[in-house]
């Protein structure tokens, strides 16, 4: 028995020094610093600071990487005290400005020196993403909320620092179409750690 | 391995704990809302009758029961704030409300919402009481809102007919905050410009 578990360790061991040795199947955790674009550059022209991504790699050769996409990005502004009019209404008041975007895509990744610790990479995501715009004025808010069909371009690196991790910094730009809210876009750096097994 | 999984459970109980929110301060509550008939000719008009009494809209009156009013002296302050707009835009104000070109009425009402947390079915029977809460949590808020219409009557009339509406509202703080409503009145006219006869 004692033998079995000792292989079984052995086993795990080997599985994770071999981890990043090649492109090879890993998830990663990051933080997010994203920056709106267009109409949502417009609505919230704060960058945001709240923000995670989760990203799953498997490997289908030593270069290419398939997987999913998942990230929750917060971006909120507190506009000063002003006047808004819509036709011949006019409303005054602070406003506090919140929307969240959570894309959920399926990425592909191609990797470059893949048999390097530092391993650039470009790779694009196709899939949903879920926006949900929520403008409040005194104890009133009004919210929209669509799903749109979402595209992300993606450049970043690999860092190989230890046995079955490594140091995962991207550059990201997420566009959302269609829906009532228009084309909402926004860029995104994120940086953590990916985890192999 | 492990480590791995502390790192992960780190960044995501990092993540929980930063949704956005400032502090807030009752003043930044405060909405003021205003709508005008755009094809009414303010211009062409000049003089405007006004109740001296604020209602306080409190649900429906009977039929002989008289209503309540705001209090002395939040009632001749507000009313007096109103006047100097008025007379700031041109308008002349007149005893007579059948020989004036409109009527301002203005009304108050307050109203509260409880919101309960959680455990409220404790009040029915100790024995729904759960581990160490023995009393249902809740918050509870009231908002307090002030309404100006500008009332068009007469001949050409079939019936009274609302050509301004304005309205104010936002958390009360418990205690009669004049300056927020003085102000939000100020800002209601502000944002009314089409209202000026000059």
């Amino acid at each position: 028995m004692k033998k079995i578990i000792a292989l079984l360790i052995f086993c795990s061991f080997m599985s994770m020094t071999s981890v990043f040795s090649q492109a090879e199947n890993h998830i990663s955790i990051q933080y997010d610093m994203s920056f709106g674009t267009g109409d949502l550059g417009d609505y919230i022209s704060a960058g945001s600071f709240r923000g995670a991504s989760v990203q799953y790699r498997n490997a289908v050769t030593d270069n290419v990487l398939v997987g999913i996409d998942a990230a929750w990005n917060v971006f909120y502004e507190k506009r000063d005290y002003d006047s808004y009019t819509y036709g011949t209404m006019t409303l005054s008041g602070v406003q506090y400005r919140y929307q969240n975007q959570v894309p959920l895509l399926v990425a592909a990744d191609y990797m470059f020196r893949s048999d390097k610790d530092f391993k650039p990479y470009i790779g694009l995501g196709i899939g949903t993403m879920y926006s949900e715009r929520n403008t409040q004025m005194g104890i009133w808010y009004v919210e929209e909320n669509p799903w749109q069909f979402a595209m992300k371009p993606e450049v970043g690196f690999l860092y190989n620092f230890s046995f079955g991790s490594a140091l995962k910094l991207g550059i990201k730009y997420y566009t959302g179409f269609g829906g009532d809210l228009g084309t909402q876009g926004y860029f995104t750096i994120s940086t953590g750690f990916a985890f192999g097994f | 391995m492990k480590k791995n999984i502390f790192y992960l459970i780190g960044i995501i109980l990092l993540m929980v704990s930063c949704y956005p929110d400032d502090t807030m301060y009752y003043e930044d509550t405060d909405l003021v809302y205003t709508n005008y008939t755009e094809t009414f000719d303010f211009a062409g008009k000049g003089t405007y009758a006004m109740p001296d009494k604020i209602v306080k809209v409190t649900g429906e009156l009977a039929e002989g029961q008289t209503p309540e009013y705001v209090q002395e002296p939040y009632n001749t302050q507000i009313l007096d704030k109103i006047e100097s707009n008025m007379t700031a835009l041109g308008w002349t104000k007149v005893n007579d409300a059948e020989a004036a070109d409109l009527a301002l009425m203005p009304a108050v009402w307050t109203n509260t919402t409880v919101v309960y947390w959680y455990d409220y079915w404790c009040w029915y029977d100790y024995y729904y009481c759960g581990w160490g809460y023995y009393y249902p949590y809740y918050t509870s808020y009231t908002t307090g809102t002030m309404v100006m219409f500008l009332v068009a009557s007469g001949d050409e009339y079939i019936e009274p007919f609302n050509v301004w509406s304005a309205a104010i509202n936002g958390l009360l703080s418990g205690s009669y905050d004049l300056t927020r409503v003085t102000q939000a009145i100020d800002q209601a006219f502000k944002q009314s410009p089409y209202l000026d006869t000059k």
